[in-house]
Order: C-alpha cells, then sequence, then structure tokens
C-alpha cells in the first residue's frame, strides 16, 4: 500500500485537501469588508485545483498534447470567463 | 456452421433516411406550418392559446396529417440500428429486445403530438379555451416528459458499442460514449413539471431547446454513423468474411 | 513472473490517452456543458446580487465542505485503485474501490441531510432564481454522481477478473476519470454557489 502511496498524485492530494481549507476559511469569513477579492482568489484556487484534479488524478500529464491541451484550454478559458462575469457584470 | 446472413444494404439505408424523412417533415409540419417550434409558452392564458389555434386552424391540420404520417419513420430508423445491436452482442439478445421494447413506445408518443393538437384544432372556436389549454400542455409533455424511454434506448446503444464482439467493432467505441452523454443531456426535459416560465418551462433554453437539440442532433449524427456503418458491412461482405455474419 | 495486467508505468510509456477517446468526448462535453450553468448562474447572480447573497447565506458551507473532502478522498482511493491494478494487486485494489463508493453514499447521505434542511426552511426550487439554481445545479451534479457509482460498481466487477482485454482496461481507466470528473465539478460547484459572494 505505501508503494501504492509513493506517487505524485498523493502530494497533490494533500494540495488538493489544504486548499479547500483556505477557500472554505476565505468563504465563510464574516465581516462587513467587500468580499469580492476574497471570492476571485476562492474562484482561482478552485480551477487550480480542478487542473491539478485533471493532470494528476486523470493522468492527462501524460496525455497527447491535443488531449491535454484541450484540458488546459478549458480551465484557463472557464476560469476567466467566470473571474470576469463576477467582477464586471 | 453457422449459417450466412447478409444485410440488404437497400432496405438498411432506407430505414436511415426514413429517419431524416422523419426531421425534415417535422421542421417543415411543426415548425413552419404549425409555429410550434418552439413551443408556446405555458404562460400563456387559455384564451391566448386557443386563439392561437383559432388562427391558424387550417395549417395545424395540415402539419397534423403530415406529421402523423412521417412519425411513423421512428420506428424504421429505429430498426436500422438495431439490427447492428442484434450483431454487437452475443447471445440472447436482450439489448436488442430492450431496444425495440423501448422504441415501440416511442412512435406512439410522437403520433400522439399530432393527433391531439388535431383534435384539438378541429373545432377550435367552440372548444373551451381551459380544455384546450390542458390538451395542448398535454401534447408538449408528450413530446419533453417521455425523454426517459429514449435516454434509456441511448444508454443501451452505448453498452452494446462497448460489449461489441466484432473486430473491428461495427461502430467506432467513441459512439458509445456520445450516446451515454446525450442519454444525460436530454435529461432536463423532465423538469417541465415545476415550471411554468423561464429556462425549465417547456418552452425554456434547459427543457426544451436544450433537450431538443440533442435529440434530433443525436439522430444526424447516428444516421451519418449507421450509413457508415452499414457501407462498411456491405464491403466486409464482398470481400466474403463469415465472422459477423451468423445469428 | 509477469503478471498480465501489468501496464507499463507512465514514466516510461509514450504518451497515452487515459481510457480511450470516447471517454473523453463525453467527459469534455459534460464540463463544457456544466460551463455554460456555471456561467448562467453568475450571470443570474449580477441581475439579482442581494438576493443571490442573501440566499447563498442560507446554506450550510460545512455540508459543502465535508462533501469537497468526502469526494477528494475517492478521487485519490480511485487513482491508488488504479495503480494497485496495474501491479495487479486485483483484491486491494477492489478494496480501495468499495472504499470510494462509500465515500460516494456519503455524500449522498450529507446531500440528503443538506435538502432536507433547506425544504424545513422552505427554500425550494420554486422559492426564488438563487434557489432554483441551486437545486439544479446540485442535483445535475448528484445524479452525474449516482451514475459514477454505478461506473464504480462496473469497475469493482471488472476488478476481479484475472486479465482485462485492452477495451476492458479502457474502460476501467475512463470509468476512474468519469468519477474524477464527478470530483472535479464539485470543485466549481462548492465555491461558486456556497462561497463566492
Amino acid at each position: 500500500m505505501t508503494a501504492l502511496l509513493r506517487t505524485p498524485a498523493t502530494a497533490v492530494w494533500v494540495v488538493l485537501i489544504t486548499a479547500t481549507a483556505v477557500s472554505w476559511t476565505l468563504g465563510t469569513q464574516h465581516g462587513t469588508h467587500d468580499h469580492k477579492l476574497a471570492s476571485v482568489i476562492i474562484l482561482l484556487i478552485a480551477f487550480i485545483k480542478v487542473r491539478l484534479v485533471g493532470m494528476y488524478f486523470m493522468e492527462l500529464r501524460e496525455a497527447p498534447n491535443v488531449l491535454r491541451g484541450l484540458f488546459e484550454a478549458y480551465c484557463l478559458i472557464v476560469c476567466t470567463l467566470l473571474v470576469t462575469v463576477f467582477l464586471w457584470l | 456452421m453457422a449459417k450466412r446472413i447478409e444485410l440488404d444494404s437497400g432496405l438498411a439505408k432506407a430505414a436511415v433516411w426514413s429517419g431524416i424523412a422523419l426531421i425534415v417533415a417535422m421542421i417543415v409540419a411543426q415548425g413552419f406550418l404549425m409555429h410550434f417550434i418552439p413551443p408556446p409558452s405555458p404562460a400563456l392564458s387559455a384564451k391566448e392559446l386557443a386563439q392561437r389555434f383559432i388562427d391558424r386552424r387550417d395549417e395545424i391540420r395540415l402539419g397534423c396529417l403530415i406529421q402523423c404520417i412521417f412519425w411513423s419513420f421512428w420506428a424504421t430508423w429505429c430498426m436500422a440500428i438495431t439490427i447492428f445491436i442484434r450483431k454487437m452482442e452475443r447471445g440472447w439478445p436482450i439489448l436488442t429486445y430492450s431496444s425495440i421494447a423501448l422504441q415501440g413506445g416511442g412512435y406512439v408518443f410522437f403520433i400522439l403530438i399530432p393527433m391531439t393538437w388535431g383534435v384539438i384544432a378541429f373545432r377550435p372556436e367552440t372548444l373551451d379555451p381551459a380544455v384546450m389549454q390542458i390538451m395542448n400542455d398535454w401534447v408538449w409533455f408528450d413530446f419533453l416528459f417521455t425523454w426517459p424511454p429514449f435516454a434509456l434506448w441511448m444508454a443501451v446503444i452505448g453498452l452494446a458499442i462497448i460489449k461489441d464482439h466484432n473486430v473491428p467493432t461495427l461502430y467506432p467505441r467513441w459512439v458509445a460514449y456520445l450516446n451515454f452523454w446525450c442519454a444525460i443531456l436530454i435529461f432536463p426535459a423532465g423538469l417541465i413539471v415545476f415550471f411554468r416560465d423561464g429556462l425549465f418551462a417547456y418552452n425554456g433554453i434547459g427543457a426544451f431547446w436544450i433537450p431538443f437539440a440533442i435529440f434530433f442532433g443525436w439522430m444526424i449524427a447516428m444516421s451519418v454513423l449507421t450509413l457508415q456503418a452499414i457501407d462498411r458491412e456491405k464491403t466486409r461482405q464482398s470481400e466474403n468474411e463469415p465472422a459477423m455474419a451468423s445469428v | 513472473m509477469q503478471p498480465t495486467t501489468t501496464r507499463p508505468s507512465p514514466a516510461v510509456a509514450a504518451k497515452k490517452i487515459p481510457g480511450e477517446e470516447g471517454v473523453w468526448i463525453f467527459i469534455l462535453g459534460d464540463v463544457c456543458v456544466f460551463a455554460v450553468f456555471f456561467t448562467y448562474y453568475l450571470v443570474q447572480r449580477s441581475k439579482h446580487v442581494d438576493l443571490f447573497d442573501l440566499s447563498q447565506s442560507a446554506l450550510n458551507k460545512n455540508f459543502g465542505a465535508v462533501n469537497t473532502v468526502l469526494l477528494l478522498i475517492s478521487s485519490l482511493l480511485v487513482v491508488l485503485a488504479v495503480r494497485a491494478m496495474r501491479v495487479a494487486e486485483r483484491t486491494l485494489g477492489q478494496r480501495l474501490i468499495v472504499g470510494a463508493f462509500i465515500c460516494g453514499v456519503a455524500f449522498i447521505i450529507v446531500k440528503v441531510f443538506e435538502y432536507s434542511e433547506r425544504i424545513a426552511a422552505h427554500q425550494i426550487p420554486t422559492t426564488n432564481g438563487f434557489f432554483l439554481l441551486y437545486f439544479v445545479l446540485t442535483g445535475l451534479h448528484l445524479f452525474h454522481l449516482i451514475i459514477g457509482l454505478g461506473v464504480l460498481t462496473a469497475l469493482f466487477f471488472l476488478a476481479r477478473k484475472a486479465d482485462l482485454s485492452e477495451h476492458q482496461w479502457a474502460f476501467f481507466e475512463g470509468g476512474a476519470c468519469f468519477w474524477h470528473m464527478v470530483d472535479l465539478l464539485w470543485l466549481v460547484l462548492f465555491p461558486l454557489i456556497f462561497l463566492v459572494r
């Protein structure tokens, strides 16, 4: 079992859990200050997590460039789109 | 020695094309003649809806006659695919029979649509608008709310392709995933019962346009793919390969 | 003795599509549909900012966070299960899949509590635009998760075989990717609907 765990994916998993905790802290903080910055950070973290899942769990790091490229493009485009709509609409 | 059974590619292709004819007829009859693509809003009052039937009474009657004819081709179109399912599965034909059963309901649902509109347009001036409204709602529910057997058949097609024992497979394997995806995507049609306006009303983007586009897009895609599969089988037969021809 | 289910490790092999092409048509297509929904959510929010923010505050963020952790754990277990299968550790692979399945069931249980809380507070899909989207998006995700449980079940039975054909391997990896997609979608859904304001 330990041999199975010796893979970058496990380290990535720890990062994902940590990132979740960070987002949750940022998202549940109360206060009257403007929450926009925190929300943007939360969105960015979300898509970093998405990319990590794709690269390390779905093994797209070793996939042909076209497929990997499509996924990376998806992360970039959707993240940008959501942040833009959030900030500017 | 297994009996050699040949595919009549002429008939099979005609069956596929009957499905294309179905789609064209629907656009002409339901769209241009009856003005029922997209559906009238469920938020319309009974009187407003009744007026639509009175105004386009003749176009609706004609469109319904056309639709009753062309929806019948759902059965023939489905069979073009089902004969391939029969060849893809080995042994007792559960996927094939499930397919036939699921499709059989299909053209009944479809023909009830123009039949009901025909009944509404039969005496629209004297029929109670409230009754017409219920019947029209009923038609759109018949069109959309009945999505599950169709989704299930798409899943059966996908499953048959995944389990295809032929080498090479009769359909490319990715077609299975296309079917699974379409099966999931038409489900929002089921949400029409909860909303009379907005995204998931029966004229909404989520519950009408997306499932409508996916379903008929899927029919067109499967038509193209089936025609290709028929061609491949024809070539295989003419090259005298006995491998997959046994029942 | 070379186990028949061993695959070359990714570091050594040439670039390889995880699963098979067809799976990616499905996965990329699905995440694109969700992207449309995510965008639609934010557009709707921009038209009713106060309503959305107020309604959002009624949500149970703790349940949402717990669900995120559950799915992350289940994804790791699936990653490990694939690795186990690659070195022919079939029993371990099966157990890991069961673990992932249990996490999925736990997610559903938490979701039931979450939905019950909302319904008890008279927050239902027809209450307002926020709750409509909340239920539709989380419901659509839940639907995918339930299908994912079916896929995990299929993987469990596949893992019992002594010998997987190339197509069966493709299905195994593809099924694993589908589960990761379920995880990935929640990774966006949770912050978007529960936290962003």
